[in-house]
């Protein structure tokens, strides 16, 4: 799967969770520039990330997502393994 | 006042140690020493000496050295958070009867206030010794917290020298060993009272406080600083292993010592997961309103077999030193027989009051000759003389460890919308975790504007997350609005 689609999913799931239809996610998205972006919301984003794509994350590779890119690239990582 | 002798021997005996660990910056106690006496100094002159001292609660090491010097000089400080509605932070403003107001940053403006630059510009401070004030000021107030109040206006809790001394007493009467190589964390907003063991505690005894980033989510932040830097003293709010939960066999934390949790309900399950992570660590839950001083109950987790619990949320223990519990019935008489009433604290570290003197009445009475303040919790006593918790007497919930009167987040909707009736509800997700939906009774409409002129009234926690419409709403036989059966409604329907 390319970057482009991998990000349009994830800002699916997104808009899903946050319950914000207008939120355009892009790689240099981080927590601080979404509204209501916090923790529950964090955990929630990368629980249905897991389950659409089908991966597991760990707890180290959950601390390091800065933004949205890592996001995007460690399911790139993980889907075409 | 003990603590803050304890604190001027620190800076005598360990000056070269490091007091703070702030965004992988440490700072030693001397350079801390310094800026606290550098900003005494602006107090003085400055601020003209006023007893109620404002401070901007940033996550820097200037703003917790303006904290100390208000403490160690018997001002009175009143944290603000730098994130909050500027109208919110106004009320608590006029309320508290702030003139100055120390920050890192310029970049605020309120009415009526001086705003004094407390920036360390590495000047060099020519230290003498800051005078340390006698027991005289035992029932002055040493710092002013405000939470939710239900009519709209944040409620201003005052805690005393004396409120506060006796708290730290009645911590180290615990007999938790600590010494000055312990390396404690500190997740809480300065806002929010159990902050102020977390950094207050480790200056007593020479230990390093380690903040976390406030950018990114908290508990990633947390679990991070609490394996980089081998935290052995750790108070969390129970949310913070909820959300670590799936990674718990990822998880070994063998240099925790201390792992306590207050804030919100502990739960058994998740607790009982969570001591698998640390192994060497003894595990408490605490307890305690910010009216009676950071924490007043402890219950420490000696044999994970045999844990007291309700509903498996975990027991709350016993009173620490020099406070007092008891459970009440509807008429204020006190319960002896183990059935539920509302917890009820008496003691040292009880605050004489609330700044608004209305809310006393209800909140505080009379009963053997001893002034009880009303938790609002719902208790009983088991056979062990340990209290349990079982809920809330009122709409007051839990957000990540904030407490929220519905009724404040419901007012201040009222008024935007021009008096649509409408409740807010928190309701637990599957994660255990409660969730704030507001209910307008009206049929559908655009409400997105209305959500952002709540932000500027209240604070992002106690912002709903969803908004819904029914036509017109249940009522229970009292012809009341019947909440339980709009919950109902609202999870049908998602």
């Amino acid at each position: 799967m390319e970057d482009q689609e991998i990000l349009e999913q994830v800002n699916k799931l997104f808009t899903k969770i946050l319950k914000k239809p207008n939120v355009v996610l892009t790689y240099e998205t981080t927590a601080a520039d979404v509204d209501g972006w916090d923790s529950l919301t964090h955990m929630m984003l990368i629980d249905s990330v897991e389950k659409h794509f089908a991966i597991k994350l760990k707890l180290m590779e959950v601390m390091k997502l800065n933004n949205v890119g890592d996001l995007v690239a460690i399911v790139k990582l993980k889907t075409t393994k | 006042m003990i603590f803050i002798n304890k604190i001027h021997a620190i800076f005598n005996t360990f000056s070269n140690k490091n007091a703070f660990c702030i965004k992988n910056k440490y700072y030693s106690y001397s350079e801390f020493y310094s800026q606290i006496f550098s900003i005494s100094k602006k107090i003085e002159i400055e601020c003209k000496n006023q007893q109620r001292i404002g401070i901007i609660a940033s996550d820097d090491i200037e703003t917790y050295a303006a904290i100390l010097a208000c403490l160690l000089t018997g001002k009175t400080y009143i944290p603000l958070h730098p994130h909050q509605p500027s109208d919110r932070i106004q009320q608590i403003i006029n309320q508290a009867g702030i003139e100055y107001l120390l920050s890192k940053s310029t970049d605020y403006s309120f009415d009526g206030i001086e705003l004094i630059n407390i920036e360390n510009n590495g000047e060099e401070v020519n230290n003498s010794v800051l005078k340390i004030p006698d027991e005289s000021i035992a029932y002055t107030y040493a710092y002013i917290l405000f939470t939710s109040g239900s009519t709209g206006v944040p409620k201003g809790v005052p805690i005393t020298y004396r409120n506060l001394d006796s708290f730290v007493e009645a911590f180290f009467a615990l007999g938790y060993k600590h010494n000055e190589d312990d390396r404690f964390l500190q997740m809480f907003d300065l806002t929010f009272d159990l902050s102020i063991m977390s950094y207050l505690i480790p200056l007593c005894i020479g230990a390093c406080v380690y903040t976390i980033p406030d950018t990114g989510t908290k508990f990633t932040n947390v679990y991070s600083t609490l394996e980089e830097h081998a935290i052995t003293f750790a108070l969390m709010v129970p949310s913070i292993i909820t959300y670590l939960r799936p990674y718990f066999n990822e998880i070994n934390l063998p240099h925790l010592k201390y792992s306590l949790f207050c804030g919100e309900a502990l739960y058994k399950d998740v607790v009982c997961e969570w001591a698998k992570c640390v192994p060497n660590a003894i595990i408490e839950n605490v307890y305690g309103p910010t009216e009676a001083t950071i924490f007043c109950l402890t219950y420490p987790l000696n044999n994970i077999e045999e844990l007291e619990e309700y509903n498996s949320m975990l027991s709350i223990g016993k009173p620490m030193q020099g406070m007092e519990a008891i459970v009440v019935d509807e008429n204020k008489n006190q319960i002896t027989n183990g059935t539920k009433g509302e917890l009820c604290l008496f003691g040292l570290q009880l605050t004489p009051g609330y700044l608004n003197n209305e809310r006393n009445k209800e909140s505080f009475f009379e009963l053997n000759n001893k002034k009880y303040y009303k938790t609002g919790d719902i208790a009983f006593i088991n056979d062990k003389g340990n209290f349990l918790y079982c809920g809330r007497v009122d709409h007051q919930v839990k957000i990540q460890g904030f407490r929220v009167e519905l009724s404040e987040i419901e007012f201040h909707l009222r008024k935007i919308t021009n008096d649509i009736n409408l409740v807010v509800l928190a309701i637990g997700n599957q994660n255990g975790f409660n969730q704030l939906f507001a209910v307008f009774e009206t049929e559908m409409q655009n409400m997105e504007h209305i959500i952002d002129d709540l932000k500027q009234k209240v604070p992002a926690y106690m912002i709903p997350s969803e908004i819904h419409f029914v036509s017109s709403f249940p009522l229970n036989s009292n012809g009341k609005t019947d909440r339980n059966k709009l919950k109902e409604l609202i999870q049908q329907s998602k």
